[in-house]
């Protein structure tokens, strides 16, 4: 076993690292939350010890799909809860926008934002797309924009999002169009060629294109867009906006609003940056053209901005998005603090995804560079994967008879295509994975195929 | 059984709870504050939490298997122990939301799709009252306003004497929009105000709403449920929302909005789509994307701790009404002033006339004082401005919204009487405390 697998972070230092000081100056302006000298850095036992609270029986490796969760953190944010529930008016008053505001603040810097306006906590990039989409909603309805004026996305966009295209675009009477990408893909030319295209077909007709939505990077399958080179060629094809959603983002890849030029971007961050669930940001560059975003649910802070109509929404738990400040402490106790948790997360997976399409024969979904903490690994074809119901059956029984945790993608053969690999598990990487975790699926995978296992002997409930 | 899995059997209790066992469960508020503001936030007894922090460590533990098998069922069942308790006829109808906020705004954004789509004309309008709460006017004016609608305010007499005092203002206003030939699409009626607080003959202007052939009737009863008898039948309305956190001991947050079967109801929609966008606003509400599900999830262990008290629910209800207008009662009288409806029109809460000698004199002296009560003696209740009438001698302008919750006590209500004696004994009025004094961030 290579020896980057067991790279953990340094045995705990007192006083400040060098590594810690670098990772200081990479993400800069980032708040000092403890005097010196700085909190030692995580043993692997400390690590084992916060997340002591995962199913030990369960090889965990799909961090993407609902993130994690330090007990720490978990700590603080019950202890914000006793706060509120122990004298919630004083709590409502004096502390709740106060402490959300710190929040923001945090992730402003995080980020590379101008302004701490540009900057709202929501709830998950969900609802982060609802807010962006509904704005379109209203430029339709309003006679902004004319009947047919297009919508463009990818087709790998996430089943949410491009629900939330029909709920507020399609209906109000846009036109969406769909990006293919190939997958598997080989470079990210492939994909910048793909929307180029795509864009051509908006203008047809006069349309005007109204709302480019990009992945940062995809759910299912996972691959990691170049977003940057993507915005670039709305802003050459007029597109009016361009809406980033990076639900993997904070985390996972590399975030600068600055460097990216988005008008808008999401991220959440209960998946890759340890917070509670559930809490996201969503950023919007100040501009003339995005200045009429509003919450969808409307409370007494109705017109006073996004960020500060997000900050209140009625009486719910805010805790999640109150210990902020808390995960940055955390992350802080890693080498690097997130571009090094970042770095071997990624080197990690990709590691991993080439022992198991090695021990499979099969091959990765795309080239290491276009992958993040997650890697698409082809599983072998004998197991007869031939739908996303079967997909979905034999993610179930992985969890039950295997206790891995997994989740399988679905890849229709083209034209032509026979006996090649159709079905994908995306496997994820996190600081708590091991690669004992990879290896049980890699059994749990030789084994079925052993048994001459097909996904049409599974029962299709 | 599976120990981790939720469970909905109902533990048999053979007595019921005792009041030191009440005590333990509250236990954890803050000591030294009198707690009177039970309608601001609500509460939750510590069994509870420690529920619901079961159900959040089950997902920590392993979000996918939680997902995939506990996580709907759980809501199904919440949602079925909400459609009985309210007396709706089926599940379908009953959707569990954050809150009322998020409820108006499901019932407004389709409102704003009406006049979108063409079924509304521009200027059709919507009633409400003129004290609806803030959160309800700014969504009425983010959606309904903002798509061409007209909105019809109804005064609200304060104080007020009886239920033929509001159903008279609220024929008015229907009549005066009908001779201006302005078609009502959509009433929204509190169920019980929140400030000034009062209930409303509900029943009664559903049946208005009806003979004046207004489209839509929206309640909203932010305080209803363990405030208030709610049940949809005998109410009659097309849309009824109330919060769980409130009154009935769910921890932060839960609502239902129950929306009566019909042609129209299907056609709702949660603001924050996911995969299960068109398959009812029940399922829709169930998954709005990755988020802490577990203050909705407890909603069957709620009803086992309300049904620990003599009555259950109703047991509660009828205690808490007359416990604060007893305590109403006796603060009006040691202050000389009066109580802002006749008890039968108070619910777990009551308006108090504060001395007139204190002279609240705008919202914003209301927000100084309460935040002077809080700071200076520990009391925590929302104080409310009532603007004088024309011709009006020495009017009351000042009224405290006291609220009766299982863990109050007498003394709470002591503690106010005395901190009010106070200020009136040194001579204190709200012009002694500076603007700035409000901390409202």
């Amino acid at each position: 076993m290579a020896s980057s697998l067991h790279d953990a972070p340094s045995a705990a230092v007192n006083g400040t690292s060098a590594a810690a000081a670098d990772s200081k100056s990479q993400v800069h302006k980032k708040p000092r939350l403890y005097a010196d000298p700085s909190p030692p850095l995580f043993t692997p036992s400390d690590i084992l010890s916060e997340f002591s609270h995962h199913d030990p029986t369960v090889a965990r490796i799909n961090n993407g799909s609902f993130g994690s969760c330090p007990s720490s953190v978990i700590s603080a944010q019950n202890d914000f809860r006793l706060q509120w529930l122990r004298q919630p008016d004083d709590f409502y008053f004096n502390q709740l926008q106060p402490k959300i505001l710190q929040s923001r603040t945090i992730i402003k810097d995080l980020i590379n934002a101008d302004h701490v306006d540009e900057v709202s906590i929501v709830d998950n990039a969900t609802t982060a797309a609802a807010i962006v989409l509904q704005q379109i909603a209203w430029g339709f309805a309003e006679g902004k924009f004319d009947h047919g004026d297009a919508a463009v996305m990818l087709h790998y966009a996430y089943g949410a999002v491009k629900k939330s295209v029909e709920a507020y675009v399609t209906r109000a009477g846009g036109y969406v169009i769909e990006v293919p990408l190939p997958f598997p893909v080989n470079s990210a030319d492939e994909i910048v060629h793909e929307f180029r295209q795509a864009l051509q077909r908006g203008k047809q007709n006069g349309r005007r294109v109204r709302l480019a939505v990009i992945d940062h990077v995809t759910s299912m399958p996972t691959v990691v867009i170049p977003v940057k080179e993507l915005v670039t060629i709305c802003r050459e094809e007029g597109v009016d906006q361009v809406f980033v959603d990076a639900a993997h983002g904070i985390g996972c890849v590399d975030i600068d609003m600055k460097q990216i030029g988005a008008d808008f971007y999401t991220s959440n961050l209960h998946k890759w940056y340890f917070c509670p669930p559930s809490v996201a940001f969503l950023y919007c560059k100040r501009s003339v053209n995005n200045s009429d975003l509003h919450h969808p649910v409307v409370s007494h802070e109705y017109g006073n901005g996004l960020a500060i109509e997000s900050a209140w929404i009625g009486t719910r738990d805010y805790s999640a998005q109150l210990v902020v400040p808390k995960v940055l402490e955390f992350i802080n106790r890693f080498e690097g603090g997130i571009n090094g948790i970042k770095k071997r997360n990624h080197e990690c997976v990709v590691e991993m995804g080439q022992m198991l399409v090695e021990a499979w024969g099969t091959h990765l979904g795309c080239p290491p560079e276009m992958c993040s903490s997650m890697v698409m690994v082809g599983l072998p074809a004998c197991l007869g994967i031939s739908s996303d119901r079967d997909a979905l059956n034999l993610r179930t029984c992985l969890r039950e008879k295997f206790a891995v945790e997994v989740p399988i993608y679905y890849r229709s053969p083209k034209d032509g295509e026979e006996g090649g690999v159709t079905g994908y598990a995306r496997i994820s990487y996190q600081v708590y994975n091991k690669a004992e975790d990879y290896y049980k699926f890699r059994d749990a995978i030789n084994q079925l195929v052993d048994n001459a296992f097909t996904c049409a002997s599974l029962p299709n409930s | 059984m599976n120990s981790t899995s939720i469970s909905a059997a109902v533990t048999p209790q053979p007595l019921f709870i005792t009041p030191a066992e009440v005590c333990s469960e509250f236990s954890y508020h803050h000591p030294s504050v009198a707690r009177i503001n039970n309608g601001g936030f609500g509460c939750c007894p510590s069994s509870l939490i420690s529920y619901q922090r079961q159900i959040q460590m089950q997902w920590l533990r392993q979000p996918d298997e939680f997902f995939f098998n506990q996580l709907q069922p759980g809501m199904l069942r919440s949602r079925n122990v909400i459609k009985d308790l309210i007396n709706a006829d089926h599940v379908d109808e009953v959707s569990i939301v954050d809150n009322v906020s998020t409820a108006i705004s499901i019932v407004l954004q389709h409102m704003a799709w009406g006049f979108a789509e063409g079924k509304f004309h521009s200027g059709d309008a919507t009633v409400m009252f003129h004290c609806a709460y803030g959160a309800v006017k700014k969504s009425v004016e983010a959606y309904f306003v903002r798509a061409g609608g007209y909105v019809i305010e109804v005064p609200l007499p304060f104080p007020v004497n009886s239920d033929d005092e509001i159903l008279q203002e609220f024929r008015q206003a229907l009549d005066k929009s009908k001779q201006n030939g302005r078609r009502v699409r959509l009433a929204i009626i509190d169920h019980v105000t929140f400030m000034p607080t009062v209930v409303m003959p509900v029943k009664q202007l559903v049946s208005i709403c009806r003979e004046a052939g207004i489209d839509h009737v929206f309640i909203d009863a932010a305080h209803g449920i363990g405030c208030v008898d709610v049940d949809m039948k005998q109410i009659g309305a097309d849309f009824y929302t109330s919060n769980l956190h409130k009154w009935l001991f769910c921890p932060p947050s839960a609502a239902f909005l129950y929306c009566r079967k019909s042609n129209q109801s299907s056609a709702l929609h949660h603001p924050v789509v996911t995969h299960q966008y068109g398959n009812g606003l029940a399922t829709e509400s169930s998954w709005i994307g990755t988020r802490d599900y577990s203050a909705q999830l407890v909603v069957p262990k709620v009803l086992e701790f309300v049904n620990r008290f003599e009555g259950g629910i109703d047991g509660i209800k009828r205690r808490n009404h007359d416990a604060v207008v007893d305590m109403g009662e006796m603060l009006a009288k040691a202050w000389g002033t009066q109580l802002g409806c006749p008890p039968h029109m108070c619910s777990s809460m009551v308006m108090v006339g504060l001395p007139a000698c204190l002279h609240v004199s705008s919202d914003q002296d209301s927000w100084k004082l309460r935040t002077y009560l809080r700071d200076k003696f520990g009391v925590e209740v929302s104080i409310y401005y009532r603007p004088p009438k024309d011709g009006e001698v020495g009017p009351l302008t000042g009224y405290a919204r006291i609220s009766y919750q299982v863990y109050n006590k007498v003394d709470d209500y002591y503690k106010f009487r005395d901190a009010i004696n106070q200020l009136v004994h040194d001579a204190f009025t709200c012009a002694s405390l500076p603007d700035s004094y409000i901390r409202l961030v």
